[in-house]
């Protein structure tokens, strides 16, 4: 019944075989192809086998006719595919031999973690490679099938820690140039009659290759090389910001790297030309990778490179040329900004450091990046945090007028001196016109590179406020002189008046010429009458608030003072003097029993002095009335401290002095009788501008008491718009804000919702 | 004792002496030119100078004024030569005014 199929079946496998054995037998009589096909097989599987390279005996000799005319028959056959199969089943099963060479090779690395074993191990296993590798002639597809089983064999067998030992030993191909002699191992790894190689690491390079580790592991490759260039850069750049390194570090790249580049990247070049153009990819590659490390660096750096400035110069050219390749510059500002936040922006800075600091970031933003954008971002929060510091004018105008104590100036003495320069608007008219660049912020406005003192002075929104602070610096500096020579000031003020302009500093001016015609006056006044006194009459309009306060001036010295505001109304009938009776210096000899002792001092202390020449004795109270004055107690306890410090008075008991006319005995010893002795007023005679702003201030309160009294509750804006009718009111409404603010921490304002309400 | 001035450098502000006002006023806000509102010891608005510069007039009405500002009024048709002040003819006090215009060549 079922006999059909089972037919069906033997005519099947009839027809294959009688199809095998024709293949086989090659259409030869009887079996004699058959037989010469076997003994083609058994020569061809004989000749492939992988034998045990260990194996001291040598293979038996094979007669490469004979080999060929047997790959014939197989070829004839078409067995090949089979042999094929059967030579990796071979090879797979001899694969242990390789794996136990390997592991005695990484044995020993582990065990020392000397890369020479690597190497060894490397060059082994290439002999095996060869020694099993199946002749070229075979055809690509044998080839490249045992070359893809050797090597899929060899990474699976590879341990974990021969990527280590890889990279170690890929170091040490770069430092063969600096080595004196090759190291014994490496040279003995060049078989004995081989020429030796250009490069002693070629051998090792050529083995690398032949296992396909350089494809394999190209990400190590390049990673060493990076990591070489990286240790070169921060060892030879790091704080070495007097010079270019940039191109010294090409350089170096050129004679160093570039020959160790031939070797895994243009192996198979043939000539420059085509080496140079392998190496091309990875040598920009590695070029951006010089300025991407050394950008970083440097980055790290900047806020020290900028301290150093000029002396950093180099480096900053460096970081120009860095960035234009890599796209580092928001590191740049916010690794500078936090520099800044973190050393500069304290409260511990002094302002005078924190303004030399900007001025030389400045200078070095400048350099990197002409067109200012990093500049704009990274002064931003400086400029911010100086506007908030209450001395910053007086810094940057101490700076202006050259304040002789500080030495080095913000300014550099060489530039040029020019008018300040406003904030211009964009000439799109201007051929030369080019856009903002891309990451410039929108509030960015191109700054034409202004000079040092213009950017410093729009900090502020005015100038005006300069030109007050100017004021009260130039009457401290012009009332400290009495050798009556102005000259410097005088040619500051030349210089300033170029800044700011002939009106602004027309004050100045005046100022100055008060000086002068003192000084003229002075001596014509002695020229009638020779007088101890000399005097600086001043235009009272045309100075800053002085310190002011009345006291009698005592026995000689009013006599002297009216003896000269005589011979001054003399002079010029229609003006009288009036004068200022805390300021100014007398140099005073005291003549005591026993002891002379000289003294430079302001008024007040000679005031008080001069009434101990009357009485011995007096309690602050009685010199007090005795001098008509209306000043604080503490301020002639303090007067009179300069003369106990001399050991000129003494206080005894409750509030009395007494005259020691003969010194004291034991203070004799160690107080030098005469002594030139120097005092100086701790608080400068010209009221500061914060004061004066603050007396102002006090004025407008009586108004905004007034209609926060009338009105109830007031926002800061109605507050604003109404005094604005109040007589002299310029302050805009932030300075108000900050006024209330401050009145509020006093207790005397609240605030809710934006409005202020008094305090009940 | 004694006490030995050997130098003083002591400082004071000038006022003209107008005459109407004692001498220990200093702390009084000076008064002010009644033309300009500038005080007199200030300069005009076309001064930059104060002082000797810039020096007072008197007239026999009592009324003192810059003597720029006063002349540039007394210049003008509308001003009929009278004092800004009270309208009556602008007579120079002979006094003030020789004291001025003599000592204002300084040496």
């Amino acid at each position: 019944m079922n006999f059909q199929p089972h037919e069906k079946l033997s005519k099947h496998v009839v027809s294959k075989w009688s199809a095998s054995f024709g293949r086989l037998n090659r259409e030869q009589t009887g079996i004699t192809g058959l037989l010469s096909f076997s003994e083609a097989w058994t020569i061809a599987r004989d000749f492939l086998y992988p034998r045990d390279l260990t194996d001291a005996s040598p293979p038996p000799p094979k007669k490469i006719r004979d080999v060929k005319a047997a790959f014939d028959v197989l070829a004839q056959c078409k067995m090949l595919p089979v042999l094929m199969e059967d030579f990796l089943e071979d090879m797979h099963k001899q694969q242990y031999l390789v794996t136990r060479e390997i592991k005695i090779f990484m044995d020993k690395y582990d065990a020392t973690s000397d890369p020479q074993y690597i190497a060894k191990m490397a060059i082994r296993v290439v002999e095996w490679y060869k020694g099993w590798s199946p002749p070229s002639e075979l055809g690509g597809t044998l080839a490249a099938a045992y070359t893809l089983n050797f090597q899929t064999h060899i990474y699976s067998v590879l341990p974990p820690s021969f990527t280590r030992g890889f990279k170690a030993l890929l170091n040490l191909t770069f430092n063969l140039v600096h080595m004196a002699s090759v190291p014994e191992w490496m040279s003995s790894l060049v078989p004995a009659n081989h020429p030796p190689p250009a490069r002693a690491d070629s051998p090792l390079w050529s083995a690398f290759d032949k296992l396909g580790l350089l494809d394999r592991y190209e990400s190590l490759v390049s990673s060493v090389c990076y990591e070489y260039i990286e240790a070169y850069i921060l060892e030879t750049c790091t704080k070495r910001w007097d010079e270019s390194m940039l191109v010294a570090i090409r350089e170096w790249m050129t004679d160093n790297i570039v020959p160790w580049m031939i070797m895994p990247y243009a192996r198979g070049a043939r000539n420059a030309e085509e080496a140079r153009s392998m190496l091309q990819g990875v040598g920009s590659r590695l070029d951006f990778h010089v300025c991407k490390t050394l950008t970083d660096l440097r980055t790290s750096e900047i806020f020290d490179i900028i301290v150093d400035y000029p002396d950093s110069s180099g480096a900053l050219h460096d970081l120009k040329e860095c960035l234009q390749r890599v796209d580092q510059r928001s590191q740049l500002v916010q690794t500078l900004r936090k520099a800044n936040n973190k050393r500069l922006l304290h409260p511990g800075a002094d302002t005078k450091d924190i303004l030399t600091q900007y001025v030389s970031i400045i200078r070095c933003l400048r350099i990197v990046d002409p067109p200012g954008v990093l500049l704009y971002k990274v002064a931003d929060p400086i400029r911010r945090y100086l506007r908030d510091r209450p001395d910053t004018i007086r810094c940057i105008v101490a700076s202006l007028v050259g304040d002789g104590e500080s030495g080095d100036s913000l300014v550099d003495d060489n530039e040029p001196i020019q008018p300040l320069q406003q904030q211009q608007e964009e000439d799109y008219s201007d051929p030369n016109w080019e856009p903002e660049p891309i990451d410039a912020g929108p509030e960015f406005r191109t700054n034409k590179p202004s000079d040092i003192i213009s950017t410093l002075v729009s900090i502020y929104d005015s100038k005006e406020l300069f030109v007050k602070e100017l004021q009260v610096l130039l009457a401290q500096r012009l009332l400290a002189i009495t050798d009556g020579n102005y000259e410097k000031e005088r040619r500051n003020i030349e210089i300033l008046k170029i800044r700011f302009g002939e009106s602004a500093l027309q004050v100045c001016e005046v100022m100055l010429r008060d000086m002068t015609d003192s000084k003229r006056t002075d001596t014509h006044i002695q020229a009638q009458k020779s007088s101890n006194l000399h005097a600086t009459v001043i235009s009272k309009h045309f100075w800053p608030p002085l310190q002011s306060g009345k006291f009698q001036m005592p026995g000689q010295l009013k006599e002297l003072r009216e003896k000269y505001a005589k011979e001054f109304h003399l002079f010029k009938p229609d003006k009288k003097l009036n004068w200022l009776p805390h300021l100014g210096t007398l140099k005073l000899d005291i003549e005591l029993d026993d002891r002379t002792i000289s003294a430079e001092v302001p008024p007040l202390e000679a005031a008080c002095i001069e009434l101990f020449s009357q009485k011995d004795e007096w309690s602050v109270k009685e010199l007090i009335e005795q001098m008509a004055g209306s000043m604080e107690s503490t301020a002639i306890i303090k007067a009179l401290g300069t003369w106990i410090d001399l050991g000129i008075l003494k206080e005894e008991g409750e509030d009395v002095y007494r005259l020691l006319n003969t010194a004291e005995e034991g203070d004799q010893g160690h107080r030098p009788s005469t002594r030139p002795a120097m005092t100086i007023d701790e608080e400068p005679p010209v009221t500061s501008l914060q004061q004066q702003e603050a007396a102002q201030m006090q004025v407008f309160w009586k108004f905004i008491e007034g209609m926060l009294t009338n009105l109830g509750t007031l926002s800061l804006d109605r507050i604003q718009s109404m005094l604005k009718f109040a007589p002299g009111y310029d302050r805009n409404i932030e300075q108000l804000g900050g006024f209330m603010e401050a009145a509020r921490r006093e207790g005397l304002v609240t605030v809710k919702d934006g409005m202020w309400k008094l305090q009940r | 004792m004694k006490v030995v001035v050997k130098n003083w450098h002591a400082i004071a502000q000038w006022k003209w002496d107008t005459g109407n006002n004692d001498a220990d006023d200093g702390d009084v806000e000076g008064d002010v030119c009644g033309i300009c509102r500038v005080p007199y010891e200030g300069c005009c608005p076309s001064c930059k100078v104060p002082g000797d510069d810039c020096p007072l007039i008197w007239g026999e009405c009592s009324h003192v004024f810059h003597m720029h500002c006063l002349l540039k009024w007394i210049g003008t048709a509308a001003s009929k030569q009278q004092c800004p002040m009270d309208r009556r003819p602008w007579v120079t006090a002979e006094r003030k005014v020789d004291a001025t215009t003599n000592s204002a060549p300084t040496p």
